[in-house]
């Protein structure tokens, strides 16, 4: 029986041994703060072309900022990805349409390190040879171990 | 001649066909008095006390005879047993898994049909997960993934007769293509096995036996037919077999269909967006599997061969709403029917052709199998652009066609005193040719071959010592690969470079060594081996979005052959009314490929890539069962795994895919009664599992849950009928509970609500 004990005794160490091992990881995401009054695009904005895009936005995480990508693609074939529950009324007026000449937007941009929390603010071109309609403005924002938060935005781009 | 007050009995025992039974087992009261039939098929039980008797006689592959007997004097007897045609039977299997129990050293389980027919699933993953150490990933409610203590994809080693199954292991969303149906026994071994079975086979091997041999002059066959209400399945499957002297044949057709599977939730909330569930159904997540398979085989006294034909075709949807990690709403009608597969869908073909053979001298046993098979994966997507990507064609987004032939050749000297030697040798070849507008990683082909030695040494008729030592070499190249569209790099449409050629070869060094102690009621057992693993294609030369995940991910072309050194100890106590079993090991990785989350970039999406780094493992499993009354028992199940990455650039965390601590208590009855229900079982089962808060990017923390199973079946005679029932009663109180290693846990989709299935077996 004297073995049974022993045995028993290096199961329990083990996993006692082994919950004592560091914690002290993160497992939190990162945040996009789009609440404040000059955040930047709200969801459903009509913008223009030949105007530019001001991207205005707070990011924040508990350990450190990774960093953030934008990505814009046309919704002409009104498929959803906004991660706003409201509906844009605009969406039930727009006939879906087989794009031209879509705006497309794919950048990838840097926060500097040590941040944990940094206020970006990107300037897009939209130029004025673009097809008009509806959009989808993605922002992607991850923290320094790999957590990723994302926000999705409709917006419309029409002819001023 | 017999003694006045004695009696005795003379008998002759016969098949159906009035051939003479050798062999068979006659026991007058349960083994007070017995003997066994000579080659004549004849016996003689004498001086007996005169008196009432329970005749019972008994031959394997035939339903036992019973009679009660009033011996007054000397009776002769004719007995007649009737095969239970509806059951294929092989050599004696307790003995069998005795011997196995005893020979392999690190945790040994083995599955018969009786488990699978009381615990059967909707995958044949899921029905093993009921075992301790074992987990399935489930991909909706047809297909999931096998996990030995928390380890999957190319770490597992499905194989079958021997023969390593090939599907595309590394997908999330690729399940496993077998026909449950088709499996007669497994063998599970949970510890290094790439002794025995090569690169892979990291954290253990299932191994799915179809070996089942029919009796001599035996036909038969079986139909089951089967359903739930969850999911509403309709399946069956049904088997033929026939046998003269030496040779036979096996035939086997099944299929299913099931709907969208039911969630006990009304709507599923992901990222702040509500997706609204017609009828509590999990949209687009229907589908159907069809399989058939014939065997032809040879049954010698000191040989046998067998070659098999299968072919598996499974079809099944994705949920709609979020493919991957990302939103979509459609303009497809999937509210329309809960039975249709819309797309995002998957399809696998996987034909397989096995032959297994072996021949036994005197002195040694020498054994061959060879295989071919083909795996056809289709995953379709509505075409969308994306990123610099345009509309793409058509909805094929992935394909995978892998070819695999593979040989395994070994001989086992039993002739030694005190040792078994064995030696043998594996071979195999794959080619793996993809297409599809998604690109993830190149086509490639890789060979491996491995050479191994085996020495298994009688100590004493209690201790056992097995050792031995494998050498493989493997090679893989990659193709190169461009897209098949244009991006502007500094204003110049280019067709970007994904995939370069790229050849690569390794060679490891696999080893072990382990011992059975046993005494009396006490098992012991102690392991240490070292196994490995080659990178997989994915792993070298990924480089794409992963549409399903919803990632860039980058493969690393100088990754090493992952390797792994594991101890593990068991201790079984086998007392005639309790039993206790644990199992437990350490393991570690000084080289684990991780597919590692970065903070970065490449075209908007978030970067994977595959590095290396030290991993440290621990768990195991413990279960103990106690037998109340001859019918009642009560049994305990409790699993564990601990894991943390001790370097790189996640040194701190866990693995993914870890699961949660659990544990699962219930009483079950059995009955062997005579009468219109014989066997008769019925069990409860509560399961509690805990919270899992250790997680890694992306996962999420998962909460405890607890739920109640039943099930309950056994034989219903109706006229001459023998018909097999089993009914089993999951998740009874319909409770909402999130699976920590299910393929829809990131898009906050719980598990399956309450579910009734019910099977019915009907010999032919």
């Amino acid at each position: 029986m004297n073995k049974v004990l022993l045995l028993a005794l290096l199961f329990t160490l083990s996993f006692t041994a082994c919950e004592k091992m560091s914690d002290d990881y993160d497992d939190e995401s990162p945040v996009i703060d789009m609440t404040a009054i000059d955040a930047s695009p709200q969801n459903c904005i009509t913008i223009f072309r030949g105007e530019p895009l001001e991207f205005n936005a707070v990011f924040t995480d508990n350990i450190e900022l990774g960093s953030f990508s934008i990505e814009m693609h046309h919704n002409f074939d009104h498929h959803t990805h906004s991660t706003d529950a409201e509906h844009c009324e605009e969406e039930g007026e727009e006939e879906e349409k087989t794009p031209v000449s879509p705006f497309r937007w794919i950048e990838n941009y840097t926060i500097p390190s040590g941040l944990k929390s940094y206020t970006a603010t990107v300037t897009i071109p939209i130029p004025q040879g673009v097809d008009v309609g509806l959009y989808h403005f993605m922002v992607r924002l991850t923290d320094a171990a790999g957590w990723q938060t994302f926000k999705g935005i409709s917006v419309k781009i029409a002819e001023k | 001649m017999f003694a006045q007050n004695n009696a005795g009995l003379k008998g002759i025992v016969l098949d159906e066909q009035n051939i003479p039974l050798p062999g068979a087992t006659v026991t007058l009261n349960v083994e007070k008095h017995g003997t066994v039939t000579d080659e004549n098929g004849e016996f003689i039980l004498a001086n007996i006390p005169v008196g009432w008797y329970i005749l019972e006689v008994s031959f394997l592959g035939f339903e036992k005879f019973n009679k009660k007997i009033h011996l007054l004097n000397y009776q002769q007897l004719q007995i007649r047993l009737h095969s239970s045609v509806h059951e294929l039977q092989e050599v004696n299997i307790s003995e069998f898994t005795k011997e196995r129990q005893r020979e392999v050293t690190t945790s040994y389980t083995f599955v018969d049909q009786s488990f699978l027919t009381k615990n059967e699933s909707g995958s044949l993953m899921q029905t093993l997960s009921k075992l301790p150490g074992i987990s399935s990933m489930d991909i909706g409610s047809g297909n999931s993934k096998p996990v030995i203590r928390g380890l999957g994809f190319n770490r597992v080693v499905v194989a079958e007769n021997g023969l390593k199954h090939e599907g595309q292991e590394w997908g999330h969303d690729h399940g496993l293509e077998i026909d449950q149906h088709s499996v007669e026994r497994i063998e599970i071994i949970k510890g290094p096995a790439s002794l025995m079975y090569g690169s892979n086979a990291i954290v253990g091997v299932i191994d799915l036996r179809q070996l089942a041999v029919p009796v001599r002059n035996s036909k038969g066959g079986n139909v089951e037919v089967r359903s739930a209400t969850n999911n509403k399945l309709y399946g069956f499957s049904t088997n033929l077999f026939q046998r003269n002297e030496n040779w036979y044949w096996k035939a086997r057709l099944s299929g299913k269909s099931y709907s969208d599977y039911r969630v006990p939730a009304d709507s599923i909330e992901y990222m702040s967006y509500y997706f609204r569930l017609h009828n509590q159904q999990l949209r687009n997540t229907a589908g159907f599997e069809a399989s058939a398979s014939t065997t032809v085989g040879y049954q010698g006294t000191n040989s046998a061969s067998h070659l098999t034909l299968s072919n598996v075709f499974m079809k099944s949807g994705f949920f709609a709403n979020a493919h991957g990690l990302e939103i979509r709403s459609s303009l497809i009608p999937y509210d329309e029917s809960d039975r249709d597969i819309d797309i995002p869908s998957q399809q696998v073909n996987h034909i397989k052709i096995m032959s297994n053979s072996y021949r036994t001298t005197n002195l040694a046993e020498f054994r061959l199998d060879i295989g071919y098979q083909h795996n056809l994966r289709k995953e379709f997507s509505e075409p969308v652009p994306h990123g610099y990507m345009p509309l793409p064609p058509d909805t094929l987004e992935r394909q995978f066609s892998k070819h695999a032939a593979s040989l395994h050749a070994s001989t086992s000297i039993h002739s030694l005193e005190h040792h078994e030697l064995k030696t043998g040798l594996s071979a195999e070849f794959q080619k793996n040719i993809r297409s599809g507008w998604g690109f993830i990683m190149p086509d490639y082909s890789s060979m491996s071959a491995g050479l191994y030695i085996v020495d298994k040494i009688e100590i004493s008729n209690h201790w056992l010592i097995s050792t031995g030592l494998r050498y493989d070499v493997g090679s893989i190249s990659t193709a190169d690969y461009k897209d098949w569209y244009s991006t502007p790099v500094n204003e110049v449409p280019v067709r970007l470079e994904r995939a370069w050629r790229l050849n690569r070869n390794y060679h490891s060094i696999s080893w072990a060594i382990g011992t059975t102690f046993l005494n009396g009621p006490l098992q012991l057992k102690m392991n240490a081996g070292k196994s490995f693993r080659m990178p997989n294609a994915k792993e070298l030369s990924s480089n794409g979005l992963n549409y399903h995940m919803f990632r860039y991910e980058k493969g690393d072309s100088t990754l090493n052959a992952e390797e792994s050194y594991q101890l593990d100890l068991g201790l079984d106590l086998i007392k005639p009314r309790w039993e206790v079993h644990l199992s437990t090991f350490i393991n570690y990785f000084p080289n684990y490929i991780y597919l590692n989350p970065t903070a970065q970039y490449y075209e908007a999406q978030q970067i994977f890539y595959h590095r290396q780094s030290q991993v440290f493992r621990s768990g195991g499993e413990l279960s103990a069962s106690v037998k109340m009354t001859n019918e009642l028992s009560w049994n305990m199940d409790i699993e564990y795994i601990w894991s943390v990455q001790l370097s790189g650039e996640k040194k701190g965390y866990t693995l993914p895919f870890t699961p949660p601590f659990s544990a699962t208590t219930g009483f079950s009855f059995e009955q062997n009664l005579k009468g219109w229900l014989p066997n008769f079982y019925t069990g409860i089962d509560l399961q509690f599992t805990a919270d899992q808060n250790r997680i890694v990017p992306p996962e999420k923390k998962t909460p405890g849950y607890q739920l109640v199973n039943l099930r309950a079946g056994g034989t219903v005679k109706l006229e001459n009928l023998h018909v097999e029932l089993s009914l089993q009663f999951k998740n009874i109180f319909n409770v909402k509970y999130y699976d920590h290693t299910s393929f829809y846990r990131l898009i906050e989709v719980p598990g399956p609500g309450r579910n009734l299935f019910i099977s019915l077996n009907f010999p032919l």
